[in-house]
């Protein structure tokens, strides 16, 4: 990765684009603290998070783009597991795991071990962790993989919910449609550089594409066309 | 803290996996047969030993004899330490390299936890169950305690110098872990590394070279003094730069890793 600025608001919903291999992961994997990046700073209300790495633990949740799972334990005791490693204890931890079973209706799986879990069940799974705590950022890596049409409509629900409530929400994906059914505003990353950044207007879905096959193709349409968000 | 979280996680892993379950039940079963061996040994001779003044009693013949085979020999099947150089290996070897392989690793440093207190909290973990293991494997003589004279100060000093080989065991196993990319490497390094300091003053002496370096590198030249009554400092400080420089190399690397992904 080289050089790259990105602002996010409260309630904002940036989606990060780029084909395999531009960056999108490594910039997720920094942003959620799971990285050291050389240098440079990622700060929440003006906090920096790689000078108080503990403050991620609170505020920031996380998807991989395979949802990291102990595969010897079960949905619940990988709900209570993150609870704790993320600072939540006693009724608060009881009350956070309550409230996320219900919404992602993980309730049947609770005692099913994550190591026999479907692709989408895991999936589930790892949103379910991500969110438990109520994070102020929530960073999703290609969540939509592997989930079926249905699935991905109940993930835009949620994601649409989170943002409503004031949660900051990076999402990466290099699918067109899901930026554009689910964020409000987009990044282009190409060869680990942003490209491009930009409010989605008016679902203007054909621009949008063309703009990301002159940066995947061609590797232009990059600084004279970046805006700022 | 977090220590806590990790060392309790960590514990869950361990006992939710037959692994531990099944060394624990086969390497019990085996010090019972040893137990049940040496008890015999001391029975038979009891009344020959007791017109023996100052002669070997219970805790020599039976006690210290069922952690290692250092003073013994290797007649009998395998005493503690003997099980501990195969067993912690196995143990350890998914600590650090199985999460790397379920890719759950960076969710530890996303959770803000330094290295340090990762490695940390997983050989807490560990230690528990070994302490657990050793626990159980002493209760076997203590149980005729009560019909005995046990010599409490040697049955003591031989369990703390078991107690510190299990913990440089599992730090090394830690470390090894912390490095392999697969557990089954991690596995196979210790368990060549916890060999090659158990024997390396052996193979020094069979290869003509009587230098101390060999003898102070060896874990049995300290285990031996702890085995036969006598704790000395500089034994507990060997056994303590091991524990210390391999949990050391094992958050370095786990620190690294973050760094460079």
């Amino acid at each position: 990765m080289s050089s790259l600025t990105l602002r996010l608001d409260s309630g904002q919903v940036l989606g990060l684009l780029g084909v395999n291999g531009a960056g999108k992961s490594t910039t997720l994997a920094m942003i959620a603290g799971a990285l050291a990046p050389d240098s440079g700073a990622i700060k929440l209300n003006g906090k920096d998070f790689l000078e108080h790495p503990e403050l991620a633990r609170r505020v920031i949740g996380w998807l991989p783009e395979r949802a990291p799972l102990w595969p010897e334990l079960t949905v619940s005791e990988h709900l209570e597991a993150h609870g704790r490693l993320r600072g939540l204890r006693g009724a608060e931890l009881a009350q956070a795991r309550r409230r996320i079973v219900e919404r992602l209706e993980l309730g049947t799986l609770a005692r099913r071990l994550a190591g026999v879990l479907s692709q989408g069940q895991r999936q589930r799974l790892g949103l379910a962790c991500a969110l438990l705590h109520g994070p102020h950022l929530l960073v999703l890596d290609e969540p939509a993989n592997a989930l079926d049409p249905v699935q991905v409509a109940a993930l835009r629900g949620v994601i649409r919910e989170q943002a409503a409530a004031g949660t900051a929400i990076i999402l990466s994906t290099h699918l067109l449609a899901e930026v554009t059914a689910a964020c409000d505003r987009v990044a282009i990353l190409h060869e680990g550089q942003l490209r491009y950044d930009s409010a989605i207007e008016g679902g203007d879905h054909k621009a949008l594409e063309q703009t990301f096959f002159d940066i995947a193709m061609r590797g232009n349409g990059s600084n004279n066309r970046m805006q700022a968000a | 803290m977090s220590v806590i979280a990790v060392t309790r996680l960590e514990l869950r892993r361990l006992f939710v996996r037959p692994l531990a379950w099944v060394l624990a039940a086969l390497t019990l079963a085996q010090l019972a047969w040893r137990f049940t061996l040496l008890l015999g040994g001391f029975l038979a001779g009891q009344i020959k030993l007791a017109a023996l003044p100052g002669g070997p009693g219970y805790t020599d013949l039976v006690g210290v004899p069922m952690l290692s085979s250092i003073l013994t020999g290797g007649a009998l099947p395998f005493g503690v330490v003997e099980l501990a150089l195969v067993i912690v290996p196995l143990l350890t070897m998914s600590s650090i390299a199985g999460e790397r392989s379920n890719g759950t690793l960076p969710l530890w440093f996303a959770a803000g936890l330094p290295a340090s207190r990762i490695v940390l909290g997983k050989y807490l973990a560990l230690m528990l169950w070994l302490v657990l293991w050793l626990a159980l494997a002493l209760a076997m003589p203590l149980s005729l305690a009560h019909g005995v004279t046990l010599d409490w100060g040697k049955l003591a000093s031989a369990s703390l110098g078991l107690l510190l080989t299990l913990a440089a065991l599992a730090a090394i196993g830690v470390a090894c872990s912390a490095y392999a990319s697969h557990a089954s490497i991690a596995a196979s390094v210790a368990l060549t590394l916890g060999l090659a300091l158990a024997g390396v003053d052996i193979a020094a002496q069979k290869a003509g070279a009587t230098n101390g370096v060999s003898g102070w590198l060896a874990l049995s030249s300290h285990l031996e003094a702890m085995l036969r009554g006598l704790v000395s400092t500089a034994d507990i400080a060997w056994f303590l730069i091991v524990i210390v420089v391999a949990l050391a190399l094992a958050t370095q690397r786990l620190a690294a890793e973050k760094e460079r992904g």
